[in-house]
């Protein structure tokens, strides 16, 4: 049961330390993209990396359209390799939609966790009255059209070829080329698991204290959406970085590191 | 040779280079002329500018972190927008070249046109075709369940048949069995009420021929005789009299259990019929001391047979004289049973039955106390002649007792307007 969680969502321990660090990747990439930043805390933690079931080298066989087609499927992921792991006192750090799966894991077994660290956290996208998410539903359905388009090439062209040459692994990495997914239909489900969320009642559940990072100019969260998140936490501190656009911790990883490390530092004094 | 910036500028694809932080560092003439823009009016902006919002998602999301992570990006289609607003379908590829601190991405957009329509009729062709599946889908998991039902309920239907099957067989073979028994008790019932005729008819005649010899000697035929001689000759024709009456009973019996009695049916006053029964019994009634009451209302009409009527009425005022003791009580009333009935009926003060003999007394030679029978003379066939009489006619006859009080027996007839 285990090694099998451990295989299918291609998890990754290392570091020199003994208290957990997980890190969980945001919609559209993989566990690649913390590599900027977790050099910075191999000394003192131990690093745990993984990727969801459809992104980056998971197990697609896995893949299982229903669980998968709310977060609860993605935060299903993250608990399976906590228990498998057997993991306590949890530093769990989350990009993007990865923030809302740390919430919705914590609210079901906090004993486990000691701090939620979340970069650019949203926990609805698109507005709804008085709350702004940044996006309306036609904005959110461009995005989907887009992904119909890169996807269809794959459809037509690439799923029949890998499906017909298993022993041509270098289709499937063609894709991983334009996708960082290894099956844009999975990536377009995930879009929808998603962008059309709403996750803000489990905010008001968490107990695990947290830190959230927001971006300066961020276009996928905005700013408001970051205080928001930050204002329904219990015990919730706020952060705003210089650093631009959505992905911080590839963009400007120095930044990223240092203020989860003075969070980190400031949480344990106290 | 031309200049390449010049050439650049002409070729027939977009071209666009813009640092890690987004800022655009250069755009090829096509590209701005496509998305009608000016120079001045994207230089140093962020790159999401020439996005719709749902290329900026994706930029952020998947092109970004691909052209970070892996240095490039293929024929990745993006929507670019127009000054206009007007979106426009691209494919790109990319490439992003480190220099020193700084890193730019250089993209190269072919619009595809026509190539996107083609794309758009698949796709909706796709998705069409996704919902006729979940629809289809539906319907077979429907179709699949109603069938799973209708072959659970085909083998209860089929079990249940087999079971029935069984049963039937087991009831036929039963009705068989019946039907042959019935057979053999209709076929020695028959036997039976045929020898009873015969015998009573044989029996009659020598009976017939010791009455006729004990009145010529009483009436000293064939000399004189002397007292004892005419009490013994009393006894004798006493006997001959009860025999006669046993055997007549017998022989009305064993008539009607054959089914040769003749009723003839009319419209029948039964206060008529109850009067010229009671000449019979009033010496006897008179003999005990009995009190008698009747009431007879003239307007009671049966369907039945009066001859048979007056022998059932006959037969039931004989019991109650018989089983009532002396200064006891007998009414005979008669009366509309229901819309459909009428009734005769005769209540006795005398000795009643005990309830378990009330069904039996019905039956051929049964008294309710066989000691008493000496006392209470009698065949034992009056009671089971009257039911079937009664029955003959679509009557019935009934009683109901108390010990020690008396009995009630009841005689509904057809009612005849």
């Amino acid at each position: 049961m285990s090694s099998d969680i451990i295989k299918r969502n291609n998890v990754k321990t290392f570091g020199r330390g003994t208290q957990p660090m997980v890190f969980a990747h945001g919609f559209g990439c993989d566990q690649n993209m913390w590599r900027f930043v977790t050099k910075a805390f191999e000394d003192d933690y131990r690093i745990i990396l993984f990727d969801y079931v459809g992104s980056g080298n998971s197990d697609l066989s896995a893949y299982d359209p229903d669980r998968y087609s709310t977060l609860q499927g993605y935060a299903d992921d993250l608990l399976d390799i906590i228990r498998s792991l057997d993991l306590t006192d949890i530093i769990f750090v989350g990009h993007s939609v990865s923030c809302m799966a740390g919430v919705l894991a914590a609210n079901e077994e906090p004993e486990r966790f000691e701090n939620l660290i979340m970069i650019g956290p949203s926990p609805r996208y698109i507005n709804d009255g008085d709350y702004v998410g940044g996006f309306e539903r036609k904005d959110i359905d461009g995005l989907f059209e887009m992904m119909d388009h890169n996807f269809i090439g794959w459809a037509n062209f690439l799923a029949p070829a890998i499906i017909k040459n298993p022993d041509r692994p270098e289709l499937g990495a063609e894709l991983t080329e334009s996708f960082c997914s290894t099956d844009p239909m999975i990536a377009r489900k995930f879009a929808e698991a998603t962008f059309l969320a709403d996750n803000r009642e489990d905010l008001k559940r968490v107990s695990v204290p947290s830190l959230v990072l927001q971006c300066s100019d961020d276009m996928v969260a905005p700013e408001q959406v970051g205080e928001y998140v930050s204002g329904q936490l219990a015990n919730s501190t706020f952060r705003k970085l210089k650093a631009t656009g959505h992905c911080p911790h590839m963009s400007h990883p120095e930044e990223t590191v240092e203020q989860i490390r003075q969070y980190l530092t400031a949480t344990a004094a106290a | 040779m031309r200049d390449p910036a010049d050439l650049l500028d002409t070729a027939p694809c977009g071209f666009l280079s813009f640092a890690d932080d987004g800022c655009i560092k250069y755009i090829n003439q096509t590209l701005l002329n496509r998305l009608g823009y000016n120079r001045d009016e994207v230089a140093d902006h962020h790159v999401e500018m020439l996005f719709g919002i749902g290329s900026r998602i994706f930029y952020q999301t998947h092109f970004f972190p691909l052209v970070k992570l892996r240095g490039r990006a293929q024929e990745v289609f993006m929507l670019l927008r127009a000054r206009n607003g007007d979106d426009v379908g691209m494919l790109c590829n990319a490439v992003r070249r480190e220099q020193g601190n700084s890193a730019d991405t250089e993209c190269v957009f072919v619009e595809v046109q026509e190539r996107k329509k083609f794309e758009e009729a698949l796709l909706h062709a796709r998705q069409e075709s996704d919902r006729a599946n979940v629809a289809l889908n539906i319907r077979a998991a429907e179709a699949e369940r109603a069938s799973a039902l209708l072959q659970t309920q085909a083998v209860q239907l089929s079990r249940q048949k087999a079971e029935l099957q069984a049963f039937n067989e087991e009831l036929a073979t039963l009705n068989e069995h019946l039907e042959q028994q019935r057979q053999v008790a209709d076929e020695a019932n028959q036997a039976k009420s045929n020898f009873l005729a015969v015998m009573s008819h044989e029996l009659r005649t020598p009976l017939n021929a010791i009455g006729g010899y004990v009145q010529l000697l009483e009436m000293e035929v064939h000399g004189p005789i002397t007292g004892e001689q005419r009490e013994a000759l009393g006894r004798v024709d006493r006997s001959h009299r009860h025999l006669l009456r046993l055997i007549n009973d017998v022989l009305n019996l064993s008539r009607i259990e054959a089914g040769r009695v003749n009723y003839v049916v009319e419209r029948v006053p039964l206060a008529d019929v109850s009067r010229s029964v009671l000449p019979m019994v009033e010496p006897q009634i008179a003999a005990k001391e009995l009190e008698f009451h009747s009431v007879l209302p003239a307007n009671i009409f049966a369907t039945a047979d009066a001859e048979k009527v007056q022998q059932i009425l006959l037969n039931l005022l004989t019991n109650a004289i018989k089983f009532t003791a002396g200064h006891g009580r007998i009414v005979l009333e008669i009366g509309r049973e229901s819309e459909s009935q009428v009734f005769l009926r005769v209540s006795d003060s005398g000795q009643g039955i005990p309830a378990a003999m009330l069904e039996k007394i019905f039956e051929p030679f049964i008294q309710v106390d066989a000691t008493k029978s000496r006392t209470a003379e009698g065949t034992g066939l009056g009671l089971a002649i009257s039911r079937d009489l009664a029955r003959g006619m679509k009557g019935d006859l009934a009683v109901e007792s108390v010990p020690g009080v008396g009995s009630r027996f009841q005689l509904n007839l057809p009612i005849a307007k």
